[in-house]
């Protein structure tokens, strides 16, 4: 969504948000995400300035302070890496084996075979889940994606995509810091 | 700094295992928020610079700034030595994960031109400002300001400063920006449009 993605072309305004967007914003993210109850007040300030980012192709990134902390395509919404870093505890995991790493670094999709192979776990989930994608022997996810099958589909089937890649390190969304 | 040793516990004790699979257990254990290791070099969470093209930029500077933590993912590194050889060969297939890299653009001279506007009426026209760092935007709020007439960004890397100020945005922005050189400012004189 974000490989080719640069602030002064996809961007199409920022704008400050209202309080009551930010309210029903707050309560759509704590439905969708429940772990973020706990870190809510820190995660989503009350008083903070938000920003609404709104990018081509119904893009709309929602920034804290600054730094972006959500974005979304359409109507859901998704972490970013930089959030997701901070509090793991956000989505569940998916754990690619390590021949995976280098192509998701530069944006594929996960094949499910990445997704079974001896050196990754697939931790059950359902279809359409929002998931964070971790790697063989690293700590900290480097992508962040939609599950296209269930785990016991990605098992069964086990060929093609198993989960749409959204967002992952060094791409467009993970160079946007600093939103003025 | 001691956040990110108490997420990895007691790495003394299971060195080994850590790098490989203990990371699953360990999550639970981890307190929010996390504190991560960014590289300095490409932005990237540290045990990930090594897809990095610029990866022998990104060990440097983590040995400068953080040489605990490049002891320990160096010694990861060693330990999937054998491994290496084959991880070359594979790097031709799919490319070589993340090949883009910000190119820097040099700095350049910057130039302040007069350009005519009906007949009597002029604006000055700066260039290149954004290659030395500056941010357009509050350049140009700080030249309105200070010569309380109308600016804008009217283009990627051009401010446009309705009047003709042409010696005294010289001088401004050399007050302003010191880190441009008195003689990369160029003076373009009467320019058309």
């Amino acid at each position: 969504m974000f490989k080719k993605f640069t602030e002064s072309e996809n961007v199409s305004g920022v704008t400050q948000v209202k309080s009551s967007v930010i309210r029903n914003i707050r309560a759509d993210l704590l439905e969708k995400y429940p772990p973020l109850k706990e870190y809510a007040d820190v995660i989503l300030p009350k008083k903070g300035s938000y920003k609404m980012v709104k990018c081509h192709e119904r893009i709309e990134i929602i920034a804290v302070n600054g730094e972006p902390i959500f974005f979304r395509q359409r109507d859901d919404f998704y972490p970013t890496l930089r959030l997701l870093h901070k509090y793991p505890v956000l989505l569940p995991e998916q754990r690619v084996d390590k021949g995976a790493i280098r192509f998701i670094l530069s944006g594929a999709n996960i094949m499910c075979r990445g997704l079974t192979s001896p050196g990754a776990t697939l931790s059950p989930a359902e279809k359409d889940d929002v998931v964070a994608v971790m790697a063989e022997g690293k700590e900290h996810a480097l992508a962040i994606g939609i599950m296209k099958m269930s785990s016991e589909e990605i098992e069964k089937v086990n060929k093609d995509i198993g989960i749409d890649l959204l967002h992952y390190l060094n791409d467009g969304l993970w160079h946007l810091t600093d939103i003025k | 700094m001691a956040e990110v040793e108490a997420e990895t516990p007691s790495p003394d004790v299971d060195e080994d295992e850590v790098v490989n699979k203990d990371v699953k257990t360990e999550k639970k254990q981890i307190q929010c928020p996390v504190e991560v290791v960014y590289c300095g070099e490409c932005s990237l969470p540290v045990e990930y610079c090594e897809y990095h093209p610029n990866y022998e930029k990104c060990k440097a500077w983590l040995e400068k700034n953080f040489p605990d933590l490049f002891e320990k993912l160096t010694l990861a590194d060693e330990k999937g030595d054998d491994q290496k050889d084959e991880k070359n060969k594979r790097q031709k297939r799919g490319g070589k994960g993340v090949v883009k890299t910000k190119k820097k653009t040099e700095p350049q001279t910057v130039t302040v031109a007069r350009v005519t506007r009906n007949k009597k009426k002029f604006v000055t026209v700066i260039r290149g400002l954004a290659t030395h760092d500056i941010e357009l935007k509050k350049a140009s709020k700080q030249f309105a300001n200070h010569f309380s007439c109308g600016s804008a960004v009217t283009a990627e890397d051009e401010i446009v400063i309705q009047g003709d100020v042409t010696d005294e945005v010289i001088e401004f922005i050399l007050k302003k920006f010191p880190q441009i050189d008195e003689d990369s400012i160029e003076d373009l004189g009467d320019q058309k449009r």
